[in-house]
């Protein structure tokens, strides 16, 4: 049996949004929140090459995924920068005892 | 031409702007927010009343973006100017209130940027004329809602509150935007002219997928039933706020949604149908749940969502002109409503109406412009909510299925027992204490007094606003009113409607009398305080998710050798995969 490699990309799509997923839901940690949300747009990025592959019309998906990559760092920059800021703050990153303290 | 450009530039420019710059003024110099903060909202407004001058069914601004956006278009026909002068001069009006009603509290930066970034988002949402460019402006909506609902951000309700708003309507959202998607993989283009006019080319499934997207999103949106139950959730805000967002603007973008497409999902089987149930059904529970429910800001979100569900069902049983006019009307006499009621909740420090009481005593202003607004909310005649509430009744009563004729009939017998409740326990049940409180504020005067002449006299513009729509919406072919036409529509069903309300005020005062009466009706009272169920519903699926994760969690055990297990799992895994593909 062989798989074609868009088969494969499919596949690695399916599994990141997998794992991004669980990351969100198991992980209370601030960082691996960032890290699971990283994940899961790493997995759109993905998803727009190969459906653009799909399609015939390669080099536009690799444009946008691009330009997601230029969004998708700042989030990550600004999110990191405040995962900082609230360790240096509060003393925790712990997202469940964060949001019980609460002023 | 040139002149609208400019306009629609201003519209939406000017009070983003003022949101940065608020943002950029310091928290000490509240004299300066407040000014600042009136002084764009103003000029928004002035906007907007220039803009009405103005339409045209063309578009007066284009954005070429290339081949994956499509072009970015403004479109200043009649839905987008009417509504873009309804929230931006109720945006002002809000503000100007605000000045008086935020005296002292902090952070007032956040507060009016988010106000402004609303005001113009909402503009763009409804001047949009293409559906990518929608979506954009419609999730920026959702955003300063979410904010602003959560503004008293160490109150755990109010961030409860925020997030359901949130959450939900960004459900609603990914229905628009499948809808959006769906359109422009079949037609090529997410322009909305386009749509309307090539929709009937698109194969059957492919639109039914999206017309019943966009009513997803529509009533996600509208609080329509059944999402309604964030939209009381959300009346943690300020009340500037909610009479601005959550009555006035945000909630009428389902409606506009609908409206805006109805020519084109007009004829898919079983859509007008499913628009009709959800309006009547959802006038119908709001109604009932506005009876039992002893928060003011909370009736009065039961009642616009019951006033939604009545645009809704004018919508599906084709009166487009009567919910706009509905829309039009609801929007000025809700936002007076909610800026009276924020007057009393201002000076007495309570939303509950059993601490309330005699009020009218010490705030005859008050209840002044609260009775004006409540007669149009009822439907009483001269006030404009009569003459919209007729005309919404007066399409249904022709075409639409006699079941929802009945339930909407029964709904405005339900506005008349839930307004004079309302009424009573606030300005005349004898006073729960003895102290005098202080009437409404200058500012404050000056925003009610200009809402409360509009509900007077804002239907006299109904013949203008239909000969616009005529005009600039060439896929609609609505047939606008004038006011004699209007007088002739409204007082054929009148006599029926009035005695229902009379009725309902009849009845309201028997079951105050008789007491052994209304507690028959008890457990109606308490399955309407369980909202019916549906945020039973809601929290449940919230606790279920909450319980994965929890379950999820016990895989997170920290041990190095667990996570280098794993790791070589996944090694193993794609090393498979590879092999595999590769013979």
């Amino acid at each position: 049996m062989s798989l074609s490699p868009v088969t494969v990309i499919w596949v690695g799509v399916f599994c990141l949004f997998g794992i991004g997923l669980y990351g969100l839901l198991a992980v209370r940690n601030l960082i691996k929140v960032i890290v699971a949300l990283q994940i899961l747009v790493k997995m759109a990025m993905l998803a727009l090459v190969a459906a653009s592959y799909s399609v015939d019309k390669l080099a536009l998906g690799q444009s946008l995924a691009v330009m997601v990559m230029v969004a998708d760092t700042i989030v990550a920059v600004i999110g990191l920068a405040l995962a900082v800021q609230v360790q240096q703050r509060l003393g925790t990153l712990d997202i469940v005892e964060l949001s019980r303290l609460r002023k | 031409m040139t002149m609208s450009r400019w306009l629609i530039v201003l519209i939406i420019g000017v009070p983003w702007l003022g949101a940065v710059v608020l943002r950029l003024v310091d928290d000490r110099r509240a004299r300066l927010q407040h000014f600042l903060a009136a002084a764009f909202a103003c000029i928004t407004g002035a906007v907007s009343v220039a803009l009405l001058f103005s339409s045209s069914g063309e578009a007066a601004l284009s954005l070429p973006l290339g081949e994956v956006f499509g072009t970015f278009t403004f479109v200043p026909d009649a839905f987008g100017v009417s509504l873009s002068a309804i929230a931006a001069v109720i945006g002002c009006l809000a503000v100007i209130f605000s000045v008086d009603y935020m005296q002292g509290e902090a952070q007032l930066g956040r507060y009016y940027s988010f106000i402004l970034l609303f005001i113009g988002a909402m503009a763009g949402l409804v001047l949009s004329g293409n559906l990518l460019l929608l979506f954009f402006f419609w999730e920026i909506t959702a955003l300063c809602s979410y904010v602003l609902i959560s503004f008293y951000n160490d109150d755990p309700n109010a961030v409860k509150g925020g997030l359901q708003a949130l959450i939900v309507t960004q459900l609603g959202g990914v229905g628009l935007l499948a809808g959006a998607l769906i359109i422009q993989a079949n037609l090529g283009t997410y322009q909305i002219s386009t749509f309307l006019a090539e929709a009937h080319t698109l194969p059957a499934g492919v639109l039914s997928l999206a017309a019943f997207g966009c009513l997803f999103a529509a009533a996600a949106k509208s609080a329509q039933a059944p999402f309604h139950y964030w939209l009381p959730g959300a009346m943690e805000a300020p009340t500037p706020v909610t009479a601005l967002i959550h009555a006035a603007t945000m909630v009428n973008a389902g409606v506009y949604l609908l409206a805006r497409f109805y020519p084109a999902f007009e004829a898919v089987p079983g859509w007008k149908t499913a628009v009709v149930t959800v309006g009547s059904v959802t006038a119908l529970i709001a109604g009932i749940m506005a009876i039992t429910a002893v928060d003011l800001k909370r009736v009065l979100a039961y009642s616009t969502v019951s006033q939604l569900g009545y645009m809704v069902y004018a919508i599906g049983v084709g009166g487009v002109f009567a919910s706009q006019f509905h829309l039009f009307s609801h929007a000025i006499f809700k936002a007076l409503l909610f800026l009276a009621a924020g007057t009393v909740i201002h000076s007495v420090g309570t939303r509950d109406m059993r601490q309330m009481g005699g009020l009218g005593r010490s705030m005859p202003y008050a209840r002044a412009v609260f009775i004006v607004g409540s007669l149009a909310l009822t439907g009483i005649p001269i006030f404009n909510g009569f003459w919209s509430k007729e005309l919404v009744l007066e399409s249904g009563a022709a075409v639409g299925p006699s079941w929802a004729y009945i339930i909407m009939l029964l709904g405005a017998g339900l506005t008349a027992i839930y307004t004079i409740r309302m009424v009573w326990m606030v300005f005349y049940k004898p006073a729960a204490s003895e102290e005098h409180y202080h009437d409404a504020a200058p500012y404050m005067r000056v925003s009610l007094g200009v809402l409360a002449a509009g509900v007077v006299v804002g239907w006299l513009l109904v013949g203008p606003l239909g000969r616009m729509m005529e005009r600039t919406l060439p896929y609609h072919h609505l047939h606008g009113l004038t006011l004699p036409e209007l007088f002739a529509e409204a007082f054929r069903g009148a006599p029926l409607t009035l005695a229902i309300v009379f009725a309902g005020f009849v009845l309201y005062l028997a079951l105050r009398r008789f007491a052994a009466l209304w507690d028959r009706f008890d457990w109606l009272a308490r399955f309407a305080d369980m909202d019916f169920g549906f945020s039973w519903i809601s929290d449940r699926f919230a606790g279920a998710v909450q319980g994965i994760a929890e379950g999820a969690r016990v895989t997170q055990t920290g041990q190095l050798n667990w996570n280098i297990f794993g790791l070589v799992l996944g090694l193993i895994v794609i090393l498979a995969v590879l092999i595999v593909g590769a013979a």
